[in-house]
């Protein structure tokens, strides 16, 4: 449905963000996984014509995204990473003022838009208070508000739980999983192993500028059944262990290490347990392979 | 023992130097003040005259007239924001988890932008310096000298400068508010004419030499210098007198009393009432944070098994000049909302009405007390506030998106860049419009109430529309076309201030032709528009200046760029 192509990015610092980038991105929900600096927010500017590419092609239906970017911008719903309000407005007034914006005049549909909008991201409580007095939860919620509206056939989400609590993260996760429609796409990048696990039917992982996986969650956890194994040791049996097999992730745990390995053929040592693989291992798995 | 270059004051010190030498003012500032010494050397009162441009009684006789003319603003522009500038970047808890106290910090900060800019206006007497060695038909030039420079630099200008920095400075550090050092430089001239003559003239000469800071005073009381023979005056040694000293001592009590109580009153934290997620602290934002009850589970079930709400189909539509007249609509009352939502607005409005129609209320309207005196009265007035508001504003709208981080969500939107600049370009005109209907509105009513007759509301129309409504239509479009090519906002402001203070001292020297004066500057009289006599020649010039308006939008169209707006490299 949107299908990318060798699509490159070069900044004026030299900095090559993308590297021929292609990916087909099927409807309903995408996750863009990789780390911070691997080129997720370049990517997503461009399909959000907010940026030029310096070659490739970037199409979904009949459009092409590049260069019809007002085609795009009317089937478009973006939330970037980083952004703001107008402090001095209320979240009803922001809400008109997109709506407004993106071409929704009949002043009684919009009405019933914003209304809709606002229940459906819990905002109603707080439809006349000032945007500027908004916690960050309440914020990203009203960027994913104004990015649906006009029923977007692309929602690009960019980054939207980095910073957020549990408990927003938890809300904005539901909400997100609410809103796709059937087909249309939603893009989501974030460096958050456990959003794209939680709401993502499809992904991609992509590191310095370049695309190293792209596949169905589910496949990654298959792929890897059988060959992820866990232990606690201490930091000198760690080194023997490395020589034996791939470390995938590691982390303190009562002054010992609790480390997951990767190990297809056989049990890396007695004092490992088999255990249930997570897209987080797929991630460290591919990230050091590449 | 530290080195003194490695002790924190001059760490602090030499950060705030280099901050400042990356921005344009300081650069600005000494090409202004260089170019105001050529001025005063070679076209300025002493040629023709046998005064040497160099000698004593010339030199102190300029440098506190400099001080006062060109100065000031620049002071606010570079004192405004040295601390505001660390918050607004959130480097403040990096440094202050640092060991640098409150003191040195202050210090650093203030000593360090108060250097660029007393190296700034040095430009001015390192030009009148250089020149000595240079010469010209008309200009008398004594043998080469040097002290004299630089001491009463010191004296007439770096002191006074002093006071006025600290004031600025513990503004814009006490209330974190940059505008309102700029409004306050922007008020410099009414404020100090006020002092004077609200405040000295009530004194004593003797108290009012001491405490006027910019020593305009110590001049007078030296007698009048030009009834002086040029033999006489050139021989004249100026010597500090006990007045002078006294006055310039009480300044340097003043500037570090300032300090002292910025020290005292500035607290490391954020004020409480910051507001959260704004990211230009212009607007009116809520009082209060907004925070929602802790998530009830239970409930949140609930919320889980209840199915989502549907949105409701609209039509949208994003294409066509009907589509693109109803967004600009749109962003057209967005911006003038988030205009009136300045908070500047509160202090620059009222105080422009009040400049502007402050001698039509108090005063006898010279010649006749008729309503084209009163609105000729106006007209004047106000065109110094309708070419600062325009200017101010205009950059404000334009770059108010990114200073928000709302820019990538505008530009993500299915509108024209034309309906972006427009909507800008309108609300700025109709603000710079309701200051002018209030001044008419308010000189009508002086006129009323003071029995000044006849009352002709057609003579304030007819002003109004040729003269003073074309004439902010192009003010608002020069500066929207500035601010678009030169995408700096401050960069704009010098700019379009340099150009006027330029094209007014052209004006002003005799080189005052409708070309180049596309306000009408000293260049049309009520009676013109009342007789007819001239009025065909005045609307030609208007559709002169609203052609060169139009064109200049259209540019600004032309120039303006989202990020996405650069061509495409890429093989096809």
């Amino acid at each position: 449905m949107l299908a990318i192509e060798g699509l490159n990015k070069t900044y004026q610092s030299g900095v090559h963000a993308l590297k021929d980038v292609t990916l087909d991105v099927p409807p309903g929900m995408f996750g863009l996984l990789g780390p911070n600096g691997a080129g997720k927010t370049t990517l997503m500017k461009i399909l959000a014509t907010l940026l030029e590419p310096d070659s490739g092609t970037v199409r979904m239906r009949d459009t092409d995204l590049i260069t019809e970017k007002h085609r795009t911008r009317m089937m478009l719903g973006y939330l970037p990473q980083d952004f703001g309000f107008y402090p001095s407005l209320t979240a009803e007034q922001t809400l008109h003022y997109f709506a407004r914006l993106k071409g929704v005049h009949d002043r009684k549909e919009r009405h019933s838009l914003v209304n809709a909008l606002l229940e459906r991201v819990n905002l109603e409580s707080a439809r006349r208070q000032k945007v500027g007095g908004f916690s960050g939860g309440m914020r990203q919620r009203l960027g994913i508000a104004q990015a649906l509206i006009g029923k977007p056939a692309l929602l690009i989400v960019d980054e939207p739980t980095a910073g957020l609590d549990p408990e927003e993260r938890a809300r904005f996760h539901n909400l997100l999983a609410e809103t796709f429609a059937e087909e249309s796409v939603v893009l989501l990048s974030t460096h958050i192993v456990s959003d794209v696990s939680n709401l993502c039917s499809n992904m991609a992982i992509i590191r310095q500028g370049k695309i190293i996986a792209s596949c169905a969650p589910s496949y990654a956890i298959k792929e890897l059944t059988n060959s992820v194994w866990e232990a606690t040791l201490t930091r000198e049996q760690i080194d023997a262990v490395k020589s034996r097999c791939k470390l995938l992730s590691s982390h303190m745990y009562n002054g010992m290490m609790r480390i997951r390995v990767i190990s297809p053929r056989e049990r890396p040592g007695e004092e490992f347990t088999q255990t249930t693989p997570t897209i987080e291992d797929y991630y460290f798995n591919l990230v050091s392979q590449s | 023992m530290v080195h003194p270059f490695y002790t924190p004051f001059f760490t602090v010190f030499r950060t705030e130097v280099l901050l400042n030498l990356r921005r344009v003012a300081p650069y600005f500032m000494a090409l202004l003040c260089g170019g105001n010494a050529l001025l005063w050397w070679g076209w300025g009162p002493a040629k023709g005259r046998g005064l040497a441009a160099n000698s004593e009684a010339f030199i102190s006789g300029v440098l506190p007239i400099y001080s006062f003319m060109t100065l000031p603003l620049f002071t606010a522009v570079i004192m405004a924001d040295p601390v505001i500038r660390d918050f607004r970047a959130e480097i403040g808890p990096l440094i202050f988890s640092k060991p640098v106290g409150r003191f040195i910090y202050l210090l650093g900060k203030f000593f360090g932008s108060f250097f660029v800019l007393a190296c700034g206006q040095a430009a001015f007497v390192v030009t009148l310096f250089v020149l000595q060695w240079f010469s010209r038909p008309g200009v008398t030039q004594q043998g080469v000298k040097v002290v004299p420079y630089f001491k009463h630099f010191l004296v007439f200008v770096v002191i006074s400068h002093l006071v006025l920095a600290a004031f600025y400075f513990a503004v814009g550090t006490l209330t974190r508010n940059a505008k309102i050092v700029y409004a306050l430089g922007v008020c410099f001239y009414p404020l100090i004419m006020s002092y004077n003559l609200f405040f000295l003239n009530g004194l004593p000469s003797r108290w009012a030499r001491t405490l006027d800071p910019l020593v305009m005073r110590w001049g007078q009381k030296r007698g009048d210098v030009h009834t002086l023979s040029a033999e006489a005056f050139n021989t004249l040694v100026v010597t500090y007198d006990a007045e002078l000293i006294l006055n310039r001592a009480v300044m340097l009590l003043i500037a570090a009393g300032i300090l002292t109580l910025v020290y005292r009153r500035f607290i490391i934290a954020e004020p409480a009432q910051k507001i959260h997620f704004s990211f230009l602290n212009l607007s009116t934002a809520s009082e209060r944070i907004s925070f929602e009850p802790l998530i009830n589970w239970d409930e949140q079930d609930h919320e889980a098994r209840r199915a989502p709400l549907a949105l409701p189909t609209v039509n949208v539509d994003g294409t066509g000049v009907r589509a693109s007249f109803r967004k600009l609509i749109a962003a057209l009352a967005i911006e003038f909302r988030l205009l009136l939502a300045e908070r500047s607005i509160v202090v620059i409005i009222p105080f422009a009405v009040l400049l502007s129609t402050m001698e039509v209320i108090f005063w006898r309207v010279r010649p006749d007390g008729s309503s084209a005196s009163y609105v000729t009265n106006i007209a004047g007035n106000s065109l110094l506030f309708v070419i600062g508001i325009s200017i101010f504003y205009i950059g404000e709208a334009l770059q108010r998106d990114r200073d928000l981080k709302i820019e990538s969500l505008v530009w993500s939107q299915p509108i024209s860049n034309s309906v972006l600049l427009v909507s800008r370009f309108l609300a700025t005109l109709l603000l710079v419009c309701i200051l002018l209907g209030s001044v008419g509105l308010i000189a009508v009513l002086a006129q009323a109430l003071k029995g000044d007759r006849p009352l002709e509301l057609m003579t304030y129309l007819r002003v109004y529309f040729w003269i003073l409504i074309p004439n902010a239509i192009f003010l608002s479009a020069a500066a929207l076309f500035l601010k678009v090519l030169l995408r700096d906002r401050y960069l704009t402001y010098i700019a379009a201030i340099g150009t006027c203070i330029g094209l007014f001292y052209m004006y002003s020297q005799g080189y005052n032709r409708w070309l180049y004066n596309p306000l009408l500057f000293r260049l049309w009289k009520c009676e013109d528009l009342l007789s007819g006599n001239n009025l065909s020649q005045i609307a030609q010039h208007r559709v002169y200046v609203l052609t060169i308006a139009l064109v200049l939008v259209a540019l600004a169209h032309l120039f303006y760029q989202r990020r996405s707006g650069r061509r495409v490299r890429r093989a096809r």
